[in-house]
């Protein structure tokens, strides 16, 4: 166990390296022309561009510079902002927005899942009864409408009939986080609820049920003690995931509400070239997917006695 | 036999509904069971066999129900049960049943120990600890070494026969009085069966339990049967004891089968087969259900049904041959065949 999460820790290095690279490869491609302001760009000559350039290390080869970052980096400067703060360090400014976007991600996540699940459990007891086809039906409706029109719904309904702010403001976080979380717990819930459903309608045609039916079990300690559990092992895999990826924010709310989370800020600095800022936004995401998708193995190997990371070792 | 019927299941009807249409499963089928006996079941797939015997534990699909009939037992027509609360105090209790795959029949995620103790709580109402001592000792009672440390271990740590052992130990851990193994021993291999029908066997003497097998293997229900009961389109067509059923068959279903066995085949020549189809029991059946499939069919067999004629007093076949009317009709060769082999 020991040694399988060493290696799966080294691979996540490695795979956060590859995606830092890449990153930095892809803004290096970009015409240097984007490195100034319009101001700058009318008012300086060729000669002070290119000092400031040749400063800012940018005309020496990309491998040099590749390594140069790497050695940044790794002594924890993440550099400086130079369009969307001038001068700002990286970290100073992602943090505020790091904490504004985890606020929001797990406040909606703890009610999508316990929701999700909750309407999930619920389906499944009352099969193709009427809790399942209402659950079927907000499932299908959130699924295949264009989340602008259902986010849209919430606002009009939020805004309107219960008087909620419409945009996020940081004198009032409370109340006007409260159209944002609903519109980012609705798509979970929706997902939860139908895996939930799907596993535990699957365990529960199993053939050990029948014999805990045999050994005269009640339907209702069945559904605890065997379907309950046994479902919750293939859903267990994507909730370290799900959890640590809010604290990423999500683009399309964040736009939607006007929440400085995250999601906004990266679009903001891809749009207008802010590369230390999109790298270290990069990297962050790459790092909290892997670390994700990490947490949910150990987590299976924790439910599923079958499953044993290890590797060779004791398969019977 | 003069004594009382344990369990007593009169004209029972079962009927499926499917797409929209209803499937009679079993068709006024009858069976009286003995304390203490084993009595198989035969026939080929889907004349009803697990289903008739499956609701005797109320464990037919949701799509199923008992139409007609009754099944008493313990004085109580159970077949008029409707709750799952009712059903409770038989399940597990008074009746069990042993499925057939035991690859499938036990919680992956369940350390064995906890499984059975699960059977343990549930009906001599003791739990925790004394429940745990209890399950080691099942263990230890259907022949699994080192049970201490099995207990603590999961289905997929166990071989085939071993976790069929787990699954026979859970049936049993209440001490039903009636044992169903529904083809206990197909999906395991060979060498494995005769181990787990001598359990079986160990434990219905030890416990005084009623068993009725399950199965199309007529190689086991001449092993562990004391009587034996043909099933055909939903209906029992011939029962008696099994020395009756081998030897001295009426029913031409039951020579069809008989013939089919490898062990009369002679080297060379094809194996007997019985040619057709069963009929489609989402229709009516109109007469001998057989008789379409049967080459020496009378004509009143393809009009009216027919009645059970005793052979003797314990042997009992539903055809028109045994009808005094009836033209003389001689049993196959190949049952003469196995009455001769016995003899020798």
């Amino acid at each position: 166990m020991f040694k399988y999460t060493v290696k799966r820790l080294l691979q996540s290095v490695l795979t956060v390296l590859i995606i830092v690279t890449i990153v930095f490869l892809c803004m290096r491609a970009l015409p240097t022309d984007f490195f100034f302001t319009e101001d700058q760009m009318m008012k300086l000559d060729d000669q002070q561009k290119e000092d400031i350039l040749a400063k800012a290390g940018l005309l020496d080869p990309i491998p040099t510079q590749l390594f140069r970052y790497y050695g940044q980096i790794l002594s924890g400067d993440f550099g400086t902002s130079r369009r969307i703060q001038n001068g700002t360090s990286v970290l100073e400014i992602i943090g505020g927005k790091f904490t504004i976007s985890m606020r929001l991600g797990l406040s909606s996540m703890a009610i999508s899942l316990t929701l999700g699940i909750l309407l999930g459990v619920l389906q499944a007891r009352q099969k193709d009864r009427l809790m399942d086809h209402v659950g079927t039906v907000y499932t299908v409706f959130v699924n295949s409408v264009p989340p602008l029109v259902s986010y849209s719904l919430v606002l009009v309904f939020g805004s309107r009939v219960l008087g909620l702010p419409s945009l996020y403001s940081n004198k009032n976080i409370g109340m006007s986080s409260i159209l944002p979380v609903v519109c980012l717990a609705l798509t979970s819930i929706a997902h939860y609820a139908l895996w939930t459903r799907r596993y535990m309608v699957d365990e529960s045609t199993k053939d050990y049920i029948k014999l805990a039916r045999i050994k005269g079990m009640s339907t209702q300690s069945i559904m605890v003690k065997h379907i309950l559990k046994n479902a919750f092992v293939p859903l267990v895999q994507y909730i370290p995931a799900s959890i640590i990826l809010t604290f990423g924010g999500t683009l399309l709310v964040e736009r939607f509400f006007s929440v400085p989370g995250m999601g906004t800020l990266m679009v903001d600095a891809i749009q207008r070239y802010d590369t230390e800022v999109v790298q270290t936004c990069v990297m962050i995401y790459a790092f909290l997917g892997i670390i994700g998708v990490f947490l949910g193995d150990l987590a299976m190997t924790l439910f599923d006695p079958r499953i044993k990371l290890a590797g060779g070792g004791e398969t019977r | 036999m003069a004594k009382e019927p344990l369990l007593s299941a009169r004209d029972i009807e079962i009927e499926f509904s499917l797409r929209g249409k209803i499937l009679k499963a079993i068709r006024k089928c009858s069976l009286d069971l003995y304390e203490g006996e084993t009595l198989a079941i035969v026939g080929e797939s889907g004349s009803g066999k697990s289903v008739f015997t499956k609701s005797f534990l109320g464990m037919l699909d949701a799509n199923g129900s008992i139409t007609g009939g009754s099944i008493v037992y313990d004085g109580v027509d159970i077949s008029k049960y409707k709750t799952e609360k009712e059903w409770l105090t038989i399940r597990g209790k008074k009746i069990s049943m042993v499925m057939q795959d035991p690859m499938t029949s036990l919680n992956p995620l369940k350390k064995i120990g906890k499984q059975i103790q699960e059977s343990i709580e549930l009906c001599q109402g003791i739990k925790g600890e004394e429940a745990k001592k209890l399950s080691i000792e099942m263990l230890k009672k259907v022949g699994i070494p080192d049970p201490e440390r099995r207990a603590n271990q999961y289905p997929h740590e166990f071989s085939g026969g071993m976790r069929q052992r787990v699954v026979i130990a859970i049936a049993v851990a209440c001490r039903p009085q009636i044992l169903i193994c529904d083809e206990p021993t197909t999906a395991l291999d060979v060498t494995i069966q005769a181990q787990i029908l001598d359990l079986i066997r160990a434990l219905q003497r030890e416990l005084n339990m009623t068993v009725i097998y399950i199965t199309h293997d007529l190689g086991v229900v001449a092993n562990v049967a004391d009587r034996v009961a043909v099933m055909y389109a939903g209906q029992i067509v011939e029962y008696g004891l099994v020395n009756e059923i081998f030897y001295d068959a009426w029913h031409p279903y039951t020579w069809a089968l008989l013939s089919s066995l490898p062990q009369l085949g002679v080297k060379g020549e094809d194996l007997p087969t019985i040619d057709g189809t069963p009929p489609n029991l989402f229709y009516e059946v109109k007469g001998d259900a057989f008789a379409p499939r049967n080459q020496q069919a009378l004509a009143i067999d393809f009009e009216e049904e027919p009645p059970f004629f005793d052979v003797t007093s314990t042997h009992k076949a539903k055809t028109w041959y045994l009808d005094p009317r009836a033209p003389k009709i001689e049993q196959p060769k190949s049952i003469k065949m196995l009455r001769e082999k016995m003899r020798k």
